[in-house]
């Protein structure tokens, strides 16, 4: 007879519809009977000799430290409520009725927890739907964009207006269902996995960042989906407010924008191919326009008498500017696509005057100018290309040479005056013809020439204006004092930069 | 007497370079198409090669590579004269061997000396 009420016991036990589950001091499962299979999903052989909390806990659940089970009352039941993950991963509320039973017989065997356990998730999602129904409803159906609350399970438990008809739901048809049918079907396994763990560190995620997401209406039609996620409390615990956008005219615009910049490119490309040909093209018959020009002028076919020499020499000033013309057009082209390659370094500026002053020192000579280099005997550095820095500094001397046809010209170079120590500055001053005051305002621009009342000057016109863009992508600037009919102060300031 | 060879293709640019040249007192071999340049450096020898890049036949690197691959022309200096005169050009050319780069326009006045740089010491017996 006791064999038979034994056997009745335990089918009692087997067939209840709870879960019904024993653990030992260490939490490993002793019981797991049909109940607790149906409620986790996990066989009574996948489950015996486990750990309670790593079968049924959410991944770093934050409540795992303050698991009720380390804090039962010594005697009599202690009933709460708990978020419980399923073996395939879905979070549920269950309530939960835990109990010790003392050893028997004072010792023998060891102390046991008895738990009774139900799942009332649904029961949980109606309750919080009704609390937030009445606290944020109104709310929510005012704002712009479609918006869906969580509760910890991923159970929608408040939906507005615009987010059913975003998806195309009846009005709160939504309402307990797993977020998931919101989303195609091969991203749902995908998305219950994120989704514990943003139950287990729940932060704000602005919208628009991270993954591509998208979205499925009722009728199974995708769409891409800007969504931003905020925990919300409540008394109720962490709910999930995610805000979600029709991301399809972004997407659009995007797959727009991105198209126009590929053939932006492939445009800066054809350009690019443009000037290399333009250049070497150019280049070929100048190269025997200045070249034979250049033999006869070293008389090397034979003498020459004096109008040939100076028809020649024509020939050859005007070569040499239509080369100075191609290669400031190349440079402005470079600057204005910056591909202008700057290779900042700390450069002394004393040796960068010298070699101006070297390569122009002939054309000074001959001009009969007076020439002087005002520079402090420290080694003054700049942070800058050096390049970049000869080009500007030789465009401006070349400049107050081109236009001065007596007096001198005077270079200088010195801490940025009045101005911040991190700073140098360089002057080139000459006692040329000036520059009038209503021309002052466009000098820099491309191609600005004025006329000149003592003769046309060589040149592209396309100095001062190279010179000041460079000037601005070294970090610096160029700056012109001048007094027409007695010279003119261009003053070229660079950052300063530490011999390394 | 120096010999110099000159592949150019471009009849103009290397009358002007062999002109020079041969004012500055060299003996110069020439022509217009890239293999028959290499062909001419083997049956020649010459003391250097100034070369275009752009060319029929093989092109300037082709050549360059093909001249310092042959055990007999490999210490020949070859010197790169081209209208290739964008920014990176020059660090091209070099990488891919040449002795040294000028761009085009040359300029008359200098020419026979930059080239007369890279001719190896006379020898007094020649």
């Amino acid at each position: 007879m006791i064999d038979s009420d034994r056997a009745y016991d335990a089918l009692i036990l087997e067939e209840a519809p709870d879960a019904v589950i024993a653990i030992d001091a260490g939490h490993r499962v002793l019981l797991w009977n049909r109940g607790a299979e149906r409620l986790y999903g996990y066989a009574q052989s996948e489950a015996l000799g486990e750990r309670l909390h790593e079968l049924v806990q959410p991944n770093d659940a934050p409540d795992g430290a303050a698991d009720p089970l380390n804090n039962l009352p010594p005697a009599g039941p202690s009933t709460y409520e708990a978020l419980r993950r399923r073996k395939d991963g879905v979070l549920m509320y269950v309530d939960v009725t835990a109990k010790r039973i003392a050893p028997l017989n004072g010792g023998g065997n060891a102390p046991l927890i008895v738990l009774g356990e139900k799942d009332v998730t649904q029961l949980r999602v109606q309750r919080d739907a009704k609390l937030l129904e009445t606290r944020f409803r109104d709310l929510f159906e005012l704002m712009p964009d479609a918006i869906v609350v969580l509760n910890a399970t991923g159970r929608i438990v408040l939906i507005n207006s615009q987010a059913e008809a975003l998806f195309g739901y009846p009005a709160g048809s939504l309402i307990g269902e797993p977020v998931e049918r919101l989303l195609p079907e091969r991203l749902r396994a995908a998305h219950l996995h994120h989704r514990a763990g943003y139950v287990a560190q729940p932060r704000v995620r602005a919208m628009g960042v991270g993954l591509e997401l998208h979205g499925r209406r009722v009728d199974g039609s995708e769409f891409p989906v800007d969504i931003s996620l905020s925990p919300l409390q409540t008394p109720e615990g962490t709910l999930v407010l995610s805000a979600i956008r029709d991301a399809t005219e972004r997407k659009r615009f995007e797959a727009a924008l991105r198209e126009k910049n590929e053939q932006l490119a492939s445009a800066m490309q054809a350009k690019d191919r443009f000037l290399a040909t333009m250049s070497h093209e150019l280049r070929t018959p100048l190269n025997a326009v200045i070249g034979f020009t250049g033999t006869l002028l070293m008389r090397l076919p034979g003498p020459l008498n004096d109008d040939q020499e100076r028809q020649l020499k024509t020939v050859q000033s005007s070569g040499r500017h239509l080369l100075s013309l191609i290669n400031d057009l190349l440079d402005l082209a470079r600057i204005e696509a910056d591909k202008f390659e700057l290779r900042m370094e700390p450069v002394v500026c004393q040796e960068v005057l010298r070699g101006v002053f070297g390569a122009l020192q002939h054309q000074v000579e001959q001009k009969g100018l007076q020439f002087s280099l005002a520079m402090p005997d420290e080694n003054l550095v700049a942070l800058t290309d050096r390049r970049a820095l000869t080009q500007i500094l030789t465009n401006l001397s070349a400049n107050a040479v081109k236009f001065c046809d007596h007096g001198s010209i005077h270079v200088g170079l010195g801490p940025a005056a009045g101005g911040t120590a991190g700073e140098v500055q360089f002057t080139v001053t000459d006692t040329g013809m000036g520059i009038r005051a209503e021309h002052l305002p466009t000098v820099f621009d491309a191609f600005a020439r004025f006329e000149s009342e003592t003769g046309p000057r060589e040149g592209s016109g396309l100095g001062l204006h190279i010179s000041r863009r460079l000037a601005e992508h070294l970090g610096g600037r160029i700056e012109l004092e001048s007094e027409y009919g007695k010279g003119s102060t261009f003053t070229l300031t660079l950052p300063a930069g530490s011999v390394s | 007497m120096t010999k110099i060879l000159v592949i150019e293709d471009h009849p103009t640019s290397r009358e002007l370079m062999t002109y020079l040249l041969r004012c500055a007192g060299h003996d110069l071999v020439e022509t217009g198409d890239g293999r028959e340049g290499f062909d001419l450096a083997r049956t020649h020898r010459p003391d250097l090669v100034i070369s275009d890049v752009q060319l029929p036949g093989m092109n300037g690197f082709e050549i360059v590579a093909a001249i310092k691959r042959d055990p007999a022309l490999a210490g020949t200096p070859v010197v790169a004269v081209t209208a290739s005169a964008m920014s990176g050009d020059r660090e091209n050319i070099i990488a891919a061997g040449f002795d040294d780069y000028l761009s085009k326009p040359i300029d008359p006045e200098t020419f026979a000396q930059q080239i007369a740089r890279h001719l190896p010491p006379q020898r007094s017996s020649r």
